[in-house]
C-alpha cells in the first residue's frame, strides 16, 4: 500500500523535476501543501515560457482546471514563500499523469499585473475577467479585460481583503426610477464592444438578447446573439446575475457553520457539494474517518446524484418541446427526497455531512426506504429510455446537435457527464477513488458523438450506475461510529462531552468557536452532479478559512457555449443550454 | 378591518424610490359607502365578492425564479402538489400575461433593476410573493451582492419563510394571497369612483398560529424513519 502511494507521488511531482531542469532550480520555489499536488511559484516574467512548456511537456498538462487570486496582504503564515501582496494561481490537469499541477505568480501591491494567458489556455479567458473584477488584477494583453460577475457600475473588488463583506455595513439597498434606466442602460449590449459586426455584405445582423430571465435559461442567465435569420453568427454569455459571493462568505463563517453555505453552490446536489468541502477540511485537520461515515457519505451523494439528474432529464425534455417528462421525473424526485429527509430531515439543503463523519446516524428502517426506491427506479428509467430518446422527435433535435470534441472539451475545461459524452473516459471516482469509492463496483458510460443527444443519455446510463452504487451501499453498509474519534471532530460525540467538565468546556469551544486548524493549503476535487468541482482552502491557522477557492463545473461550461454554438440555430442554443445542466449558483457562486 | 390603499402616481418624479406611489393604513372604505347609500353600498360589496373570487380563483403566476427556491416552487408545479387544484396551473412566460410574481430566491444587486423591470412589465391587478428567507430578508446572505429583502424596492403581498420552503409552504402561500385578494377593494370600473386599491391588512399566521405551536410537546424521534 504505501509503496503504491510513493510511486503515484512520484508520478504526480515528477513535473517539478522537469521545471527545475528547464528553468533552473533558483528559479522556481516549491511549496509543501496538503494539497496532493506540487505547488511551484514562478516568476512573472516566466510565467507564459512555463505554461507553455507543461502545456507541451511529455505526458502534457492539456487542462487549464482553474485560475484565481489570494490577497497575502493579512496571512501571517507564509515562512519560505516568495514576498506577495497578491498571488494569481494557476491549476492544471495532466490525464495522462492522472494528477494535477499548481503555478502560483507571486504580485506586489503597486504592480498588479501578470501577462493573460489567453493565448496559451483560451479558457483562461473568464477566470482572468473574473479575477479582474474580484481582486482588480489587470491581465495584461487580455481581448476584453471587463467585469465579470459584478454589475459594471461597481465600485471596489470584493475579494480584497479590506472589502466589507456585509451587505449590512453599507447602507440599505435602496432603487429609484433614476437609478434602474442607469443599471438598465450600463447592461445594454453593444455589439461594438465585443468587435461585432451591425452588417456584412447585405445581411444585416439582428441582436437577441436572450435572458437574464428567460424560461430556458435555467435562471438567471443571459446570452447576447448576433443573428443571421436563424443561425447564431456569434453569441456573448453574460453572468454575474446569481453572484452570493460565496467564496467570501467563507473568510467569516468558522470552519464547521460554513458547511450550508456548500450546498447552495450547486443547489440541485444536496450534500454531495459538502463532500469535496469537507473532506478538505478533514485533510488540514488530519482526521481520517471510519468506513461507516465513508459508505453512508458515498450513499447519500448517489442520492442527490439521482435526484439532480432527474431534474435535468425533466427540464432538459421540456426545453424541447415535451411538457410531459418533467411530470414524470419530479414524481420520482419526490420518492428520493422521501428517502433523503428521512435519512438527513430536510429535502434540498440538508447540509448533513460533519467535519469527521456524518450528523446522525442512519435512523432504523432506513434500509426498507433505500430498497423501495432502488425497486422503483430501473423501470422508470428504461421506461424514459423508450419514451423519450426513442423518440423520434427528440433524436430529430438533438442528434448531431451541438457536438464537440474531447480535444475541444478539454481545452475549455469540460468535464464530468459532458466530457465523458465525447467518448472520454474518465471518471473522478475512478480515476482518484475519494471517500471509498475504490470499494464500489460500478461502470463509466460513456457517449460517442459529444452531441446533445449522448448527454442526454449519459445522464440515464448515471443513473442507473448510481442505483448500483447504491445497492452496493445498502448491502455491506459497515457497522461502527458515524464520527471519527478525533479532537476536530465537530460537534465532538455527545456521549463523550458528558463526561467531566474538561470535556464539556472542549465540546463548547469547539460548538460556538468552531475548531481550529493549523496553517496550511488543502484541495479535494470531486466528480459532482456536473463536472469537477473542488475546493481549495487555505488555513492560517484559524477558525475560519483565510481563502476558499470553490471551482465549479457549470462557469467551464457556460464560456464553452460560443464555441459549441456559433454556426449553428437559435433552437439548438435552447436544445445545448438544455443539455448542459447548470445551474446559475454553480457559475456564479 | 383596515386596509391598505395605495394609489398609483403617474407623475412622480425620477428621483422617487420604488416601490413609488402613496400608501397608508386607512378603514374599509366600503363602511363608508354603506352607511351612505344601503342598497347601492351591498350591491358593491357584492360586486366586489364576485370579481374577488373570480380573480383569486384564477391567478396566473409568472415563470420566473432565481435559485434554488425556484426547484422547490417548480415542484409545487408538478403532479405530486398538483398546483392546478389552486387554480394557477398557468404558468405565463410573459410578466405581460402574469397576475402573480413569485419571488423565488435570492434578490441580487445586479438583477434587482431587472426585476423592477418586470414587475412593472405586469399590468393590474398583479400581486407578488416572497418566497424564501433570500427574499424575505436575504436569509443566510448578508453579503455585498444581496438585496437584504425583496421588499427593498417590491411591494409584497405573501411573505414564506424556509430555505427553502416545502413545496406544501408555497401552497400554503398562495391559499393565503388568495384570502387576501377575497377582501380587496379594487376600483370595479376607471370612469366612475376612487382608483385607488385598497388591500386588506391580514393578520400574521405566526402570530394566529403561536397557542397550536406552542402546544406541541413532544417531537419525532429521528432514530426512526
Ligand atoms: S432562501 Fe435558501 S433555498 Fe431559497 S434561494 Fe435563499 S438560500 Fe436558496
Amino acid at each position: 500500500m504505501t509503496t503504491e502511494i510513493s510511486q503515484a507521488d512520484a508520478t504526480t511531482f515528477a513535473i517539478v523535476d522537469e521545471l527545475k531542469a528547464r528553468f533552473g532550480e533558483a528559479n522556481l520555489v516549491v511549496q509543501p501543501t496538503l494539497t496532493g499536488m506540487p505547488v511551484v511559484w514562478v516568476a512573472r516574467e516566466q510565467l507564459i515560457e512555463v505554461m507553455r512548456f507543461v502545456q507541451q511537456v511529455n505526458k502534457p498538462f492539456v487542462m487549464l482546471y482553474d485560475l484565481h487570486g489570494v490577497d497575502e496582504r493579512l496571512r501571517m503564515h507564509r515562512r519560505g514563500l516568495p514576498p506577495a501582496d497578491f498571488t494569481v494561481f494557476y491549476q492544471l490537469m495532466s490525464l495522462e499523469r492522472n494528477s494535477e499541477l499548481m503555478i502560483k505568480v507571486a504580485l506586489h501591491e503597486d504592480d498588479l499585473r501578470v501577462p493573460t494567458l489567453c493565448n496559451v489556455y483560451l479558457n483562461a479567458n473568464w477566470y482572468e475577467r473574473e479575477v479582474f473584477d474580484m481582486f482588480g488584477i489587470d491581465f495584461a494583453g487580455h481581448p476584453h479585460l471587463s467585469r465579470m460577475l459584478m454589475p459594471p457600475t461597481w465600485h471596489g473588488h470584493p475579494l480584497r481583503k479590506d472589502y466589507p463583506a456585509r451587505a449590512t455595513e453599507f447602507d440599505p439597498y435602496t432603487l429609484t426610477m433614476e437609478g434602474q434606466d442607469r443599471e438598465q442602460e450600463a447592461l445594454r449590449f453593444d455589439p461594438e464592444d465585443w468587435g461585432m459586426k451591425r452588417q456584412s455584405g447585405d445581411t444585416d445582423y439582428m441582436f437577441l438578447n436572450l435572458g437574464p430571465n428567460h424560461p430556458s435559461v435555467h435562471g438567471v442567465f443571459r446570452i447576447a446573439l448576433q443573428l443571421d435569420g436563424e443561425e447564431v453568427v456569434d453569441c456573448v454569455p453574460d453572468i454575474g446575475y446569481h453572484h452570493r459571493g460565496a467564496e467570501k462568505m467563507a473568510e467569516r463563517q468558522s470552519w464547521h457553520s460554513y458547511i450550508p453555505y456548500t450546498d447552495r453552490i450547486d443547489y440541485t446536489g444536496g450534500v454531495m457539494n459538502n463532500l469535496p468541502y469537507i473532506l478538505a477540511v478533514e485533510k488540514l485537520a488530519g482526521i481520517s474517518v471510519t468506513s461507516r461515515a465513508e459508505t453512508i457519505r458515498v450513499m447519500m451523494a448517489e442520492m442527490f446524484r439521482i435526484n439532480s439528474h432527474l431534474l435535468f432529464l425533466g427540464t432538459f425534455l421540456q426545453d424541447l418541446g415535451a411538457m410531459s417528462p418533467v411530470f414524470y421525473t419530479f414524481s420520482d424526485r419526490q420518492r428520493a427526497y422521501h428517502v433523503i429527509e428521512a435519512i438527513t430531515g430536510f429535502r434540498m439543503h440538508p447540509a448533513w455531512f460533519r467535519i469527521g463523519g456524518v450528523a446522525h446516524d442512519l435512523p432504523r428502517g432506513w434500509d426498507r426506504l433505500v430498497r423501495e426506491f432502488l425497486d422503483w427506479m430501473p423501470p422508470r428509467l428504461d421506461e424514459y429510455e423508450r419514451a423519450m430518446m426513442d423518440n423520434s422527435i427528440v433524436r430529430e433535435r438533438t442528434v448531431g446537435i451541438a457536438t464537440h470534441t474531447t480535444a475541444e472539451a478539454l481545452t475549455w475545461g469540460v468535464t464530468g457527464p459532458n466530457l465523458r459524452a465525447t467518448g472520454l473516459k474518465y471518471d473522478l471516482r475512478k480515476a482518484k477513488p475519494y471517500s471509498g469509492y475504490e470499494r464500489f463496483d460500478f461502470d463509466i458510460p460513456v457517449g460517442t458523438n459529444g452531441d446533445v443527444f449522448d448527454r442526454g443519455m449519459m445522464r440515464i446510463e448515471e443513473m442507473r450506475q448510481s442505483l448500483r452504487i447504491i445497492e452496493q451501499c445498502l448491502k455491506n453498509m459497515p457497522e461502527g461510529d458515524y464520527k471519527a474519534d478525533h479532537p476536530l471532530t465537530t460537534p465532538p460525540p455527545r456521549d463523550k462531552m458528558l463526561q467531566h467538565i474538561e470535556t464539556l468546556i472542549t465540546h463548547f469551544l469547539q460548538v460556538s468557536w468552531g475548531p481550529v486548524l493549523k496553517a496550511n493549503e488543502s484541495f479535494q476535487m470531486i466528480e459532482a452532479t456536473k463536472g469537477l468541482n473542488s475546493y481549495y482552502l487555505t488555513s492560517d491557522g484559524n477558525t475560519m478559512s483565510y481563502r476558499t477557492r470553490i471551482r465549479t463545473p457549470s462557469f467551464a461550461h457556460l464560456q464553452h457555449i460560443p464555441a459549441v454554438i456559433n454556426g449553428g440555430f437559435v433552437p439548438d442554443l435552447i436544445a445545448h443550454l438544455g443539455s448542459i445542466d447548470f445551474v446559475m449558483a454553480d457559475v456564479d457562486r | 378591518m383596515s386596509y391598505k390603499l395605495t394609489r398609483i402616481d403617474p407623475d412622480a418624479p425620477q428621483n422617487s424610490q420604488y416601490p413609488v406611489g402613496e400608501r397608508r393604513v386607512v378603514d374599509d372604505p366600503m363602511d363608508d359607502q354603506v352607511h351612505r347609500n344601503v342598497f347601492m353600498g351591498k350591491l358593491e360589496n357584492i360586486m366586489h365578492n364576485v370579481v374577488n373570487w373570480g380573480r383569486k380563483n384564477s391567478l396566473w403566476p409568472y415563470n420566473f425564479g432565481l435559485s434554488c427556491c425556484y426547484v422547490e416552487m417548480t415542484t409545487a408545479f408538478t403532479a405530486p402538489h398538483d398546483i392546478a387544484r389552486f387554480g394557477s396551473e398557468v404558468l405565463r412566460a410573459s410578466p405581460r400575461q402574469a397576475d402573480v410574481m413569485v419571488i423565488s430566491g435570492t434578490c441580487f444587486v445586479k438583477m434587482a433593476p431587472i426585476i423592477q423591470q418586470l414587475y412593472d412589465q405586469m399590468l393590474e391587478p398583479k400581486w407578488v410573493i416572497s418566497m424564501g428567507s433570500c427574499a424575505n430578508s436575504g436569509g443566510m446572505y448578508d453579503i455585498y451582492s444581496v438585496v437584504q429583502g425583496v421588499d427593498k424596492f417590491l411591494p409584497i403581498d405573501v411573505y414564506i419563510p424556509g430555505c427553502p420552503p416545502r413545496p406544501e409552504a408555497f401552497l400554503q402561500g398562495l391559499q393565503l394571497l388568495q384570502d387576501s385578494i377575497q377582501q380587496e377593494r379594487r376600483p370595479l370600473t376607471w370612469v366612475v369612483g376612487d382608483q385607488g386599491v385598497y388591500k386588506a391588512e391580514m393578520p400574521s399566521q405566526r402570530e394566529k398560529r403561536r397557542d397550536e405551536r406552542i402546544a406541541v410537546t413532544e417531537l419525532r424521534s429521528p432514530d426512526e424513519v
